[in-house]
């Protein structure tokens, strides 16, 4: 029997990988969790604006975004890590098959992802048909632009968890804790800590400051991109235009935002491979 | 104070006479020459003082003057087409009325001699279901005391530079005028009054302009019922007294200083059941006395309220404040302003007695003000995980200067302003692209979840073990 080609290991990895997030159950109440919550705002989005009639879809849109950025990268992390981080034992066997470390780490990713994709998937669908049958397609777009900045965090954290799970083979418990702090990071304490240090600065270089510090964090790069797309210039007033102006223009704006999702959604899964690589098991 | 006000008022009357709005008498455009003149003019100059002339269907080229009482009606939409030299309908006298019209003023004349859609220098005018596009100014009203505009639309020269056309309906010098369910679009400034009292505007929609309504030295005018829509700059009221607003709509204005409602050097004006909402800033006061803002929706600005510290004696009772980015910011430290009974959407304090008010005074301030005055980035980050972390670490630990201005008996329900007109909705039907495309994704997604559920062995062992 001829060995399968590199593509089709890494096909029969995702397969496998999928099928078992799926049978897990911590997909499965991301799923309910996560549709739960898309529904309940988008439901009540027209109700918490007061039914002022005014950017309704809008500050839905926006209410979904902080449930995207609350959700996605922490069940991304703690599920791959769960997935990737094997017990003790578990990886020397897997890595003893005649399979590059590479080939398993990219089919176990891309299995997971498409397991996380298709819970998201059922949130939004959920959400969409009541947003939509509701508000017209005025808003798709933007809808369109959360869906992808949930899609991109889900891969970068993903590959984040791998990046984790690959420095703690056989460490399950320390790889968990490792991913929570690397989740409580990148959601709150990094926005603090540039703002903290912008406010120390002089107004020019602080601006500046915070811009960077916008598109070096995947988490507030996805948020911006996702509330510019919803909201136009809007979304944060006056900031907005700092922002493009900083940046040199809403094109490179633009660029500088999906350049910082794309590394990010690359660099750490190369690390990971890099790392396992290297690991002697 | 006093001698600053001076000063002001000398600055713009010397600006305005730079500009072009103080023309001398003798430069109005006067009888059209015979290149320009319409063939109206002939059957205008014939006719009785006080005499109602009926106009059929067709198309009129060129200008004429009105310089007797008359009544001028158009059957079936005549079109007065301008010779594109100025004015295409000129009144010069009293007691004229001009009604179904489509005058198309050719982008003609000078913004220097007002040249106008209709230009009216007459007392008790009325211009009234009339149609004009084109023109530098839709009509103006110049010394007209006691005139109408109503059932007008007004379209101006779109895609020109504000500073090259006019305004809407402009008014000089006019007192007890009336503007009535006009629609203006497209033009430098909807509405534009000047030493203009004792007039009613109601019932009038402003879109797509520099500013829905410039105004200054005007007083005890009362406004109802208008839509101010989408200007460059918003709505700005300047040294004047006693204005009402009531139930108008101030919306979308977004350029980078629009202002929803500016109050400059105005006192005791009253603004109540009116929806200011998505603008840079809702409501901006300077140098103002004894102003009242009573039962308004303020939403969805950057921020709600600017108020200089020489603004006095400001009242702020039973508005309704939505997810405004900042609820207030104070150029001078010191807000002489008493807010009493508002809903503050992103007031948190709970109400445990049950009475209606929340327990505890609502201070107006939000951590991002501290940053935003020299550090307009900071707003990127306002309404992420970091800014509820910090506002609540900072109403545990208070360390930051506190800002004067605090609401002493806030709402703690939003209150139901019935009176207060809503934004129309957009498209409200449902999208069956769109909708299609969610419950594709919904069943993709339980598919994929549902496919993988059980393995196929175990489905078919199950069942060859089934009785």
């Amino acid at each position: 029997m001829a060995t399968p080609g590199r593509l089709a290991t890494i096909g029969l990895f995702a397969s496998q990988e999928l099928t078992l997030a799926v049978r897990s159950r911590w997909t499965a109440i991301f799923a309910v969790v996560f549709a739960a919550l898309a529904l309940a705002v988008g439901g009540s989005g027209y109700i918490l604006t007061g039914g002022l009639g005014l950017q309704d879809f809008a500050r839905t849109a926006s209410s979904l975004v902080q449930v995207v950025l609350l959700l996605v990268p922490l069940t991304a992390l703690l599920i791959g890590v769960q997935a990737l981080a094997t017990e003790r034992g578990a990886a020397e066997l897997l890595f003893a098959q005649p399979v590059a470390r590479g080939t398993v780490v990219v089919g176990k990713l891309l299995g997971l992802f498409q397991a996380l994709a298709a819970a998201q998937a059922i949130g939004f669908g959920a959400a969409g048909l009541v947003i939509f049958s509701q508000a017209g397609q005025e808003g798709a777009g933007g809808f369109a632009v959360l869906v992808a900045g949930s899609l991109a965090l889900t891969a970068i954290f993903l590959g984040l968890a791998a990046f984790i799970a690959a420095g703690n083979v056989g460490r399950r418990a320390r790889a968990l804790a490792l991913a929570l702090v690397t989740w409580f990071v990148a959601v709150v304490l990094f926005d603090i800590a540039a703002l903290g240090v912008a406010s120390l600065l002089r107004s020019g270089h602080a601006s500046r400051l915070l811009v960077a510090a916008v598109l070096l964090n995947p988490v507030d790069a996805v948020r911006t991109g996702t509330l510019l797309g919803i909201e136009g210039d809007a979304a944060f007033g006056a900031a907005s235009l700092a922002f493009f102006r900083i940046a040199g223009g809403r094109t490179w704006a633009a660029s500088a935002l999906l350049l910082s999702v794309a590394v990010w959604s690359v660099a750490p899964v190369a690390l990971a491979i890099w790392r396992l690589r290297r690991a002697d098991l | 104070m006093r001698i600053g006000c001076a000063a002001a008022f000398v600055l713009v009357a010397a600006a305005a006479a730079a500009q072009d709005h103080m023309v001398a008498p003798g430069a109005l455009e006067g009888r059209p020459d015979a290149r320009t003149v319409s063939p109206l003019q002939a059957l205008i100059d014939r006719a009785a003082p006080g005499a109602r002339i009926e106009i059929a269907p067709g198309t009129y080229v060129g200008d004429f003057i009105i310089d007797k009482p008359l009544v001028l009606v158009g059957r079936g939409r005549p079109r007065l087409v301008g010779s594109g030299a100025g004015s295409v309908v000129r009144v010069r006298a009293d007691d004229v009325v001009i009604e179904g019209f489509d005058i198309d003023g050719q982008k003609g004349g000078d913004l220097g001699r007002d040249s106008s859609g209709i230009h009216v220098y007459g007392e008790r005018a009325t211009v009234r279901d009339c149609r004009i596009d084109n023109a530098l100014f839709g009509v103006y009203l110049r010394e007209a005391h006691g005139s109408a505009v109503e059932d007008c639309v007004i379209t101006g020269i779109p895609g020109r530079d504000p500073g090259e056309k006019g305004s809407g309906i402009h008014a000089y010098n006019t007192l007890r005028f009336r503007f009535v369910n006009n629609v203006l679009r497209d033009v430098r400034d909807a509405l534009y009054l000047q030493n203009s009292s004792n007039g009613v505007v109601r019932g009038n929609t402003a879109r797509d302009m520099r500013y829905g309504l410039h105004y200054m030295f005007s007083d005890d005018n009362l406004f109802e019922d208008n839509t101010f829509e989408n200007g460059d700059a918003g709505t700005a009221v300047m040294y004047s007294e006693r204005i009402i607003f009531r139930r108008n709509r101030f919306l979308r204005n977004r350029g980078f200083a629009s202002v929803g409602l500016l109050l400059q050097q105005c006192d005791d004006v009253l603004a109540e059941d009116n929806f200011i909402g998505d603008n840079a800033r809702g409501i901006f006061l300077e140098g103002t006395i004894r102003n009242t803002f009573r039962r308004n929706i303020v939403a969805q600005s950057d921020i709600a309220i600017v108020m200089f510290a020489s603004a006095t004696e400001t009242r702020f009772e039973g508005n309704l404040f939505m997810a405004n980015m900042s609820p207030l910011q104070l150029v001078g430290k010191r807000a002489d302003a008493n807010f009493d009974g508002n809903y503050w959407s992103d007031n948190s304090e709970p109400d445990l007695d049950g009475d209606g008010r929340s327990d505890r005074p609502y201070r107006l301030t939000n951590v991002f003000d501290h940053f935003r005055g020299n550090l307009t980035a900071a707003d990127l980050f306002s309404d992420g995980f970091a800014a509820a972390a910090l506002a609540t670490a900072e109403r545990a630990f208070p360390v930051l200067q506190p800002v004067n201005a605090l609401d002493h008996a806030p709402l703690a329900r939003p209150p139901v302003l019935r009176d207060v007109p809503r934004p129309e909705g957009r498209e409200g039907r449902a999208s069956v692209p769109v909708v299609g495309a969610s419950g594709a994704a919904l069943l993709a997604g339980v598919f994929v979840l549902a496919a993988r559920r059980r393995p196929r062995q175990a489905r078919g062992l199950r069942r060859s073990l089934a009785p």
